[in-house]
């Protein structure tokens, strides 16, 4: 309770470390906040030329939106999942990177994880603004009645994400072997998650398999353990179908932000006091 | 019998020596084991009490511990046994500036470093015109700290971290920050406060600044308390262990 409350007096301190990062982030650049946009343009430059000109990987049109564009589908998954590799990234190293602070001061440590993933947020609610902006220009008005439930998710996935980066973070102070590894688990992830290619491809290679090693587990259901997929399809069904996401899905998104969070918090808590000695 | 503002009750902090750490997964998994190392007891069972309205000395040779349990009163580091109980609100002042950020203008980072000592936005808000007078800044107050002198930035932190107003401030030994002139000033802000019955808890190897500012002390040698009471006795008896610097 204590803790709570402590946390709750902190709010300033966590919306002023935050704004430092954002303000911090563009300055002295030319283009400014644009840059936040350059890097999710990129990639779907690169990703539609390689998976849809190249390799034609062509998803099912929006249903029922009737949208039928590739590089707007990707978007729909690939800003969600990019806000998450760089929450998680900017979380896990927002301790080793606020030694300075913690041995000087003391504050709930758990702002600084937290205010990085907030910096994140804020960046990917400006990338979801304009590609809002970019599914209204080609048709998709209807996407505008989604937006509430929209940004619901994006809290989800915040919480999520959150509580993985609470890990990460404590991890990494522990053994920095953390950083490393998990930038490229989060390349193998992305790969394993239906960003860049339709979900139906893995079904057709699923039922070609069939149960795997005479059981009744297929890869599918494999596949299908992976929370991101969950989030990912959510977020394409808000905002690319335009409809109700699978009951399912919805409620893998939130066991899954709620199990993160939890056991984020208690591992976080466990170690807080012993940070300023060990970094 | 006066009030205390600090009870620190038999206050023990044990650090690791490491003979060898892994702090890669490798060496850990290799050597079945995070690390090898030994105990050091920074702090061995320090009981005493700090009066309301005094200002308090910590004394002692390098090593023997004194910022150690500074850090311990400031809530960095945590006791492995005992505990420190304090009536009101702390405030540490361990270094100036944290938390500066060098791209944004003075005034974006006296609100960002109040904060992160525990001020409210109303707070700062109300106190902004006398942190910056105090500074003595006010010019440059709009321009990225990177551009200020290392003085300037010392003084600006250091306003913010005075004027956070607890009721017990615990200082390591920053007074050495600006020039004369403002160390007069600092000097004379630690007077203000200890008019308005708050507590000081200072660090310091200058005996003169001991000697000058506070009314009781503690001498801290290799983590024994070896005597607490009035400053003068205190101090007294750590000089007489060094003979040569009388």
């Amino acid at each position: 309770m204590q803790y709570l409350r402590d946390l709750a007096s902190a709010r300033e301190l966590l919306a002023n470390l935050t704004l430092r990062d954002i303000r911090g982030q563009y300055k002295r650049t030319i283009l400014g906040r644009l840059w936040s946009l350059v890097s999710p343009l990129s990639s779907m430059l690169v990703y539609s030329f390689v998976f849809y000109f190249l390799l034609r990987a062509t998803p099912d049109p929006g249903d029922p939106s009737g949208l039928h564009i590739f590089a707007v589908w990707l978007l729909c998954g690939l800003l969600p999942w990019s806000f998450f590799s760089g929450a998680l990234s900017a979380s896990m190293n927002s301790i080793v990177g606020g030694a300075s602070l913690i041995t000087k001061v003391y504050f709930p440590r758990v702002v600084l994880p937290i205010s990085s993933v907030l910096t994140m947020g804020y960046n990917w609610l400006f990338e979801m603004g304009v590609l809002v902006i970019v599914l209204c220009a080609v048709g998709g008005w209807g996407v505008i009645l989604w937006l509430p439930l929209v940004a619901v998710f994006m809290v989800v996935l915040a919480a999520f994400a959150t509580g993985v980066g609470l890990i990460l973070a404590i991890a990494n102070v522990y053994f920095r072997d953390t950083q490393h590894l998990v930038s490229i688990l989060l390349q193998i992830w992305m790969y394993l998650t239906p960003i860049i290619y339709p979900p139906s491809l893995v079904q057709v290679q699923s039922d070609r398999i069939g149960g795997l090693f005479g059981t009744n587990v297929t890869v599918m259901n494999i596949y299908e353990s992976n929370p991101m997929f969950h989030f990912v399809s959510v977020f394409r069904n808000l905002m690319y179908d335009q409809r109700w996401p699978d009951p399912a899905d919805v409620l893998a998104c939130i066991a899954w932000a709620l199990v993160a969070l939890v056991g984020g918090f208690l591992m976080f808590t466990r170690k807080e006091k012993r940070l300023a000695e060990i970094l | 019998m006066t009030e205390t503002a600090v009870h620190v009750d038999s206050v023990s902090k044990k650090f690791r020596l490491y003979h060898e750490r892994n702090q890669s997964l490798k060496s850990a998994i290799m050597r079945r084991k995070i690390s090898v190392h030994e105990d050091f007891w920074a702090l061995r069972d320090i009981t005493f009490d700090v009066p309301v309205g005094s200002t308090f000395g910590l004394i002692g040779s390098n090593g023997s511990g004194k910022s150690t349990l500074l850090k311990c009163l400031a809530k960095i580091l945590y006791p492995e046994h005992g505990s420190i109980s304090a009536n009101g609100k702390v405030a540490a002042l361990l270094e100036v500036g944290s938390g500066f950020h060098p791209e944004l203008s003075g005034r974006e980072n006296v609100f960002l470093n109040g904060s992160i000592l525990g001020m409210s936005r109303k707070e700062i808000q109300r106190k902004f015109d006398d942190i910056v007078s105090f500074s003595g800044v006010e010019q440059f107050i709009d321009q990225p700290v990177k551009n200020y002198s290392s003085g300037m930035y010392v003084r600006l932190g250091f306003s913010v971290a005075i004027n956070v107003d607890p009721d017990i401030l615990v200082v390591d030994e920053v007074l050495a920050v600006g020039d004369a002139e403002f160390q007069q000033k600092c000097f004379q802000k630690f007077e203000d406060f200890k008019a308005a019955g708050k507590t000081v808890i200072l660090v310091s190897h200058s005996m003169g600044t001991v000697k000058q500012m506070c009314d009781h002390a503690a001498w801290i040698n290799k983590g024994n308390l070896e005597l607490v009471g009035p400053a003068d006795p205190v101090i007294a008896a750590y000089e007489a262990t060094y003979p040569h610097q009388g």
